[in-house]
Formats: structure tokens, sequence, C-alpha cells
């Protein structure tokens, strides 16, 4: 091997020690009982952790609401997202910039800004402790990137692809369904992957909506925080919250990059 | 071509719905907000920018906005050059190993941000895999009261959460290169630095930008890690800006809160207004050297 080849061995063995550790060591916390009980004494490896989960109505349905509101999400921003992105694509017209910009800068808005009036505004409309009022407030920030992403695959298809199916004598709508979704199905699938992801990580808003009820996991995982910290359960947890990520991360493996081609 | 047509507003109907029951009527109640006195929402009593006048004049703002602004500084010295040159490395590793590579750093991008914190903190534990290590190495890590160590650790946490999106993008810039560049550089023989210069750098910054806007917002307003880690700590050493606007949200001080938020967003819109206008007039640049 030559010198260089070596020194690039290293480093990337090295990066990966870096990223892999806090998981290794999530995962071995998860198995290990760090809490001591009856039959299963600290220090021994089991599912116990797992099972207690499992056991605990409040940390199983936390898993539950947060998989609703994330899926919710998803279709809101594909419903809204996919005529602004046609739109966008096709046309041009007055004021087209300025909406491209405040779609980017309510994107990269901090949550901590808009939780105070957030949780006013929805208190007074119904919307807070149900999944409903999390997944709408999760499209401040996932319903730019679906327009984005889908308006950058839907320039990739020519218009004349549109006209032929006016010509066809399809309407607007049944273009829609019938031809433009199937055609931009990897698209489709890009996007759900970013917002699926961004909302199933985001923190400050989803806690802030939930003051009683439909606590998400993120908030069950906090909840478990103490004095005397059970830490093979957080860990045990925090397993499970990766699940869903590392799976989109395997399906989408070959089309991540797509994502991030933002015009403005 | 496209086509100009007013019509298609239409199609922006239902995300501009979205966005003003979301987005734009917040913003606008903040602004509201932040011209009063609030005591119970019922009651609100105007008292015009002052406010913004006692966060202007609080010496305490301007510290925590001095330290956001060197954190920020920080994370862009360290995560686009070390990204750029990961992806750089990868290009030239086996496709298996390069993309077995990009997924492994894709991970902590799908970390709850709660728990991107708490997965570190529970690695360094004194009984921990990286507490144990540190003690055989003879190195402590005292984040709770040493200021810069928790300096050190917000930095390398971020880093961790954060490096892989730089080197997924920058990697499928230069993935994008036609090798025909590559052969015309070698036969003029240029050196490794021109090749950068002139082929890679060109074909990654359109990319890079918005990861450069994206981090630099990010860890601007960097919230959740460092209140996991430290909750602003030791003695203010890391009450960044939006950590202080959190203390006003849970002291309930609705005015002042809002006078803070406002603030913090109009940082966030001129970050982005530059941004924008930068990259347009670099646009313009480039189509009249074509």
């Amino acid at each position: 091997m030559s010198r260089a080849g070596l020194f690039r061995t290293l480093s990337l063995t090295a990066l990966a020690a870096f990223v892999l550790l806090p998981f290794l060591q999530a995962v071995e916390l998860s198995f290990t009982i760090t809490r001591g009980a009856e039959g299963a004494p600290a220090g021994t490896f089991g599912l116990h952790n797992y099972a207690n989960i499992l056991g605990t109505p409040a940390l199983r349905d936390s898993i539950i609401n947060s998989v609703i509101y994330v899926l919710l999400n998803v279709i809101f921003c594909l419903v809204a997202g996919l005529p602004a992105a046609y739109g966008l694509a096709r046309y041009t017209f007055v004021g087209d910039r300025h909406f491209l910009f405040f779609l980017l800068a309510f994107r990269v808005t901090p949550p901590v800004v808009l939780s105070l009036p957030i949780f006013i505004l929805f208190a007074r409309a119904g919307l807070v402790n149900t999944p409903v009022g999390i997944a709408l407030v999760h499209c401040v920030f996932n319903l730019p990137i679906a327009i984005w992403i889908l308006e950058s695959f839907i320039t990739a298809i020519p218009r004349s692809f549109d006209e032929m199916a006016f010509i066809d004598g399809h309407s607007r709508t049944g273009f829609f369904l019938k031809f433009l979704i199937p055609a931009l199905a990897p698209g489709i699938a890009v996007a759900a992957f970013f917002c699926f992801i961004f909302s199933w990580v985001e923190v400050v808003l989803a806690r802030t909506l939930t003051v009683t009820g439909g606590k998400p996991i993120t908030q069950a995982i906090t909840s478990l925080f103490s004095f005397q910290t059970d830490w093979g359960l957080v860990m045990a947890m925090t397993v499970f919250s990766l699940i869903p990520g590392v799976l989109m991360i395997f399906l989408v493996r070959n089309h991540i990059a797509r994502g991030f081609v933002v015009r403005t | 071509m496209k086509l100009q047509s007013n019509m298609a507003w239409l199609f922006m109907l239902p995300t501009a719905l979205v966005m003003a029951f979301v987005a734009v009527v917040p913003m606008v109640t903040v602004f509201n907000y932040s011209f009063h006195d609030i005591f119970r929402l019922d009651q609100l009593f105007w008292v015009g920018t002052e406010w913004y006048e006692t966060i202007v004049s609080s010496p305490r703002f301007w510290a925590s906005l001095g330290r956001s602004a060197a954190f920020s500084s920080l994370v862009l010295m360290i995560q686009l050059p070390l990204g750029i040159g990961i992806a750089l490395m990868l290009r030239r590793a086996k496709p298996g190993t390069a993309n077995l590579m990009l997924m492994c750093l894709a991970i902590p991008l799908v970390v709850p941000t709660n728990m991107v914190a708490g997965l570190w903190l529970a690695l360094l534990r004194p009984e921990g895999l990286g507490g144990q290590a540190l003690t055989a190495l003879n190195l402590t890590l005292d984040y709770k009261f040493t200021a810069v160590h928790t300096w050190i650790l917000i930095l390398i946490v971020d880093t961790w959460h954060w490096l892989g999106l730089v080197v997924v993008l920058a990697f499928a810039g230069l993935s994008s290169i036609s090798p025909a560049y590559y052969q015309a550089a070698a036969i003029d023989s240029a050196s490794r630095l021109a090749v950068f210069r002139w082929i890679e750098l060109p074909q990654i910054a359109g990319a890079l930008w918005i990861v450069l806007l994206l981090r630099l917002v990010d860890s601007f307003m960097i919230y959740t890690e460092v209140m996991t880690i430290n909750a602003g700590g030791p003695r203010d050493a890391t009450t960044f800006l939006s950590l202080q606007l959190g203390e006003e949200i849970k002291a309930y001080s609705y005015g002042s809160a809002a006078a803070r938020a406002m603030v913090n967003f109009l940082f966030v819109l001129t970050l982005v207004w530059v941004f924008v206008k930068l990259r347009q007039s670099r646009d313009s640049l480039g189509d009249k050297a074509t």
C-alpha cells in the first residue's frame, strides 16, 4: 500500500470510530441493566430495558404519537408542496422570488423564536396536545424543503410531457394524479425522507405543543432524566428513536444529495 | 423556458395558507407583543420600543452575541474544511468504502436533537467507554465547571452531529465532475492545489452555499445541545443568543421575550438576505463571463 493509501485508511478508520462510538455505547448500555431490580441485578446483560419500554404505557404511546404526527406532516407537506413546486417549476410570476425568499427565511428561523406565539395561537385553535398540531407546525421548516426538492425533480421533466397530457384531453387534476405523480415517484420519496427525518428529530416545537398529552418520543426520553437516571432505559429508548432514521438512510442511500439543490 | 402567468399563484395557495397560519401570523403576533408589557395575555400595555432599548443597552446581550458569533465562526472554520477534506478523500477511496462511510456519517443527522448531547454525556460518564479512555490517558474533561472544556465538548458534539451534511453534499458535487476535466488538468500538469481551486471548488460551490447558510444560522441559534450539556454555564460562558431567549420564555416575560425573538429573527433574516444577494451577484457575474 502506498503511503497516501495508508494515511487514507487510517484517517477513515479514525473517522468511523469517532462517528460510531456514541452509538456503540448507547447500544451497549441499552442491553445493560443499570438500575438493579429483583432477579435482575445491576450490571447484567439482557433485554430487560426493552421489555420495560413495552411494559410502560407512557413510553409505548409516545412512540405511536411520534409516528402519527410525522406521517401526517409528510402528507401535509406533499399535498401542499406538490402544486407549489409545480407552479414554481413551470411558471414565472410577479413575486415568485420573494415567495422563495420567505420560504428560505422561515426554513432557517429557529423554533425558539416562534414557540411562544405558536403555543398561544394553537391553544386558541384547539390544536394543543394533538398530533395534528405538531404535524402542522413542522410544516414551517418542512414545507420549504419539500417544495425545493419537488421543484428540482419537476424541472428535470420536460414541459412537453405536460402538454402531451393536456392535448390528450386530461384535466389539470387528472394530469397531476395520472401522469405527474407517477413520473415524480423518486422525488416524492426523497422529499418524504427529508420531511420524515426533520419532523422526527425536532424537539422544541413538539414539546411546546404537548402540555398534558400526546407527548412525542423525544419528550418521553427527556422525562426519563432525573436525579438518578436509569441510563439503560434512556439508551434503549434512544435506540428505538434511531431505528426509523437508520432504515430511511438505508432506503434512500443513493439519492440523498439531490435534496439540497436550492433555488432562490 | 418557463411561461409567464400570474395565475400560477393559485398553485401557491395551499402553501401560502399553511405558512400564513404557522409562520406569518405567529411572527406578526411576536412583533406586536414586542411593543407591549404583558402580565396576562388579555392585558397588554403599550411600552413602545422600551424592550428593545433594554436589550440593546444590556452588556449581557452583547456578550452573548459575541459568544454566538465566535461559536459560529469556529463551527464554520472546523466543519467546512474538514467536511470537504473528507469528501476529497472518499473520492479516492473504493466506491463501496465511500458509500459505507457516507451512510455512517449520515446517522448522527437522524438522532433526535435532545439526544445528540445525551449520547455524548452517556459516553463520557466515568464508567462509560469515553470516560474510561480519558482516565486511561490521564485526561480530564471537566465540562461542568471549566468553560474551555464546555466549549470543546459543544464543538465536538456539534461537529459530530453535522459533519455528515457537509461531506454528503461536497461528495455529491465532486461526483458530478466529468473525468475530462481531470484529464485536461493532467495534460497541463496542473498542481493538486490548482485542480482543487479551479475544477473541484467551483463544482461543489453550488451545493456548499446552502450548507454554509444552514450551518451558519443553525450554529448561530444553537439551543438544545447547549441546554443539555450545561444549560449555558459555567457562569454564562456558553449562554448563546437563543439560550437568553429561552430563559425569558421560561420566566413568562412575554413582552421582553417577544422583543428578543424579533431581534434574533432580524439576525436570521439579514443573514439569509446577504446570502441571496451574494449568490445572485455571483450568478450574474457568471452570466456575463459566458
